[in-house]
């Protein structure tokens, strides 16, 4: 008599538990139907996130090795590994990166941005010598991993500016008593994307904002 | 149709990442959480942001509840550097594991005020955050350690594993957080047009504390923007995908050199480097199935 040969069991779902599959695909697409829904109602920027979190979220809560790891866990335990992982997901949810820090909404690079020409403020002084230096902020005070200058919504200095560049020059001065700041220069510093046919890109345009004697003070 | 025994070798075997771990590496990773906080300390030099403008300083997290008074007092060269020193003291009493649950509380808490502190003149950058997150973890399972015994648990099996899994899983979130944002926030617009190269020439023209100066130079080499702008989705892929480090020792072998390479090459073209996540890589390796020394004993190890 002729019979099969056995057959090895394969790496993807079958029999029961492609019947499982098949429903899984069927719940998260009407899952996805629901999100789009209310998309109406919460933002689609709140709602998609949280579906597709829900999934990873659910494909480690049904993996055996996760489950057996939180099994294992004394209450107090459990209770530290919730709160740790839900504060994260919650801050995230805030949309808000100030007020509950360190739990906030992770935000890298998240929208688009089509600015040309690409524009910065920068701090271009003068020293006694006649040598220009730029002041950064974030090296002269390494504790600030990013600063944002104090400007208007046009993009014109606050009177803060004043005395951030007295301090940026007061700060530099320590460090280099051989030759001080004298003046410093608040530039626009622009850098085109798309610049016009036979025009370089050598080096970024800059352009005068506001001058600041460091003796007297701001001046216009 | 059936995958190959090829695929199967290439999606290599799930197993929990730590599930081993024994009490010497966790000892290992509280030493190397707290000497990076120490290092970092040692290198900020904190009193200078006294010689910044007060109305520039804006509050956040737990600053916020403090009284203006209070804020004045600590925004002063020593109140600055009373914070720093009173940090360093306190970090430097957990590198000695004595009193571990307590001391890891205060640490986590004066490290929230100094990371709050540092912030309060600019944006509330991530860089750091995950470190911050994995002392709380430290400090937690310290204490539920300590309850968990004191109601009745001779020892908890697999507690070296617990706070482990659980950076892994936070660091992992972050990612998973910041792709999801991305995709769902920035739509398919984010991945197209002169996105990447906008954000590298303006990270580039503001400088940061690291400041390579090329990054305002991208439109002018094609190939670089080329690079940015096919690795912007490739690299978001990663970040979505990035939980399957806690499961899958393949995936993590292909995620550490890629992400390693996004962060050099931020750091070359933007001039950000998250230099804190790159330790935290440390612990995607299994280090207690490579090392025997590692590992816990059979009766401390929770269910395979």
């Amino acid at each position: 008599m002729i019979t099969d040969p056995p057959r090895r069991p394969g790496w993807g779902p079958r029999g029961p538990a492609l019947r499982v599959s098949l429903l899984g695909l069927a719940v998260a697409f009407c899952l996805a139907l629901i999100v789009w829904l209310v998309s109406f109602a919460v933002p689609l920027r709140v709602a998609g996130q949280a579906y597709l979190l829900l999934v990873v979220v659910l494909a480690f809560r049904y993996w055996p090795p996760m489950i057996r790891l939180v099994a294992s866990m004394p209450v107090p335990h459990r209770v530290v590994f919730g709160v740790l992982i839900g504060a994260m997901i919650l801050g995230h949810y805030t949309l808000n990166a100030r007020s509950y820090f360190p739990y906030v909404a992770w935000e890298i690079f998240p929208f688009v941005r089509e600015d040309d020409p690409v524009t910065a403020r920068e701090f271009i002084a003068t020293t006694e010598s006649g040598r220009k230096v730029r002041l950064l902020v974030e090296q002269l005070f390494p504790s600030i991993v990013q600063f944002n200058p104090p400007l208007d919504g046009d993009g014109n200095p606050l009177p803060a500016m004043g005395p951030l560049v007295q301090s940026l020059a007061r700060v530099y001065n320590e460090h280099h008593a051989d030759d001080p700041v004298r003046e410093v220069d608040l530039m626009i510093m622009a850098v085109q994307l798309h610049p016009p046919a036979g025009e370089s890109r050598a080096q970024p345009s800059c352009e005068l904002l506001q001058h600041y004697d460091i003796l007297s003070g701001p001046s216009s | 149709m059936r995958a190959s025994p090829t695929l199967r070798h290439f999606v290599g075997p799930l197993e929990l990442i730590h599930a081993q771990a024994g009490p010497r590496l966790l000892r290992l990773t509280r030493l190397g959480i707290f000497a990076l906080w120490i290092v970092k300390l040692l290198l900020d030099p904190l009193w200078r942001l006294a010689e910044l403008p007060r109305e520039l300083f804006q509050p956040i997290g737990i600053l916020a509840l403090l009284p203006a008074g209070a804020l004045d007092a600590l925004l002063t060269p020593g109140g600055l550097a009373a914070l720093l020193i009173l940090t360093l003291a306190v970090l430097v009493l957990g590198l000695t594991d004595r009193a571990f649950a307590p001391v890891s509380t205060l640490a986590a808490i004066l490290l929230t005020a100094y990371s709050c502190l540092i912030r309060g003149f600019g944006p509330a950058v991530h860089t750091d955050i995950v470190l911050l997150l994995a002392v709380y973890a430290l400090a937690g399972f310290a204490w539920a350690d300590g309850l968990a015994l004191r109601f009745g648990k001779k020892s908890v099996g697999g507690g070296s594993s617990y706070p482990l899994v659980t950076i892994v899983a936070m660091l992992c979130l972050s990612y998973c957080l910041v792709g999801l944002n991305r995709t769902i926030a920035g739509g398919l617009s984010v991945f197209t047009g002169d996105t990447m190269e906008v954000w590298a020439i303006d990270a580039s023209l503001r400088g940061y504390y690291f400041n390579t100066n090329v990054g305002w130079h991208v439109p002018e080499w094609p190939w670089v923007v080329l690079m940015l702008r096919s690795g912007l989705p490739f690299i978001t892929l990663f970040e979505i995908t990035a939980p399957l480090c806690v499961a899958s020792p393949h995936y993590r072998w292909v995620f550490i050199p890629v992400m390693l390479s996004f962060h050099l090459l931020s750091l070359v073209f933007m001039n950000i480097f998250f230099f804190d996540d790159m330790f935290l890589y440390l612990l995607l390796i299994d280090w207690s199935r490579h090392f025997p020394l590692l590992r816990a004993k059979a009766g401390q190890v929770h269910p395979p």
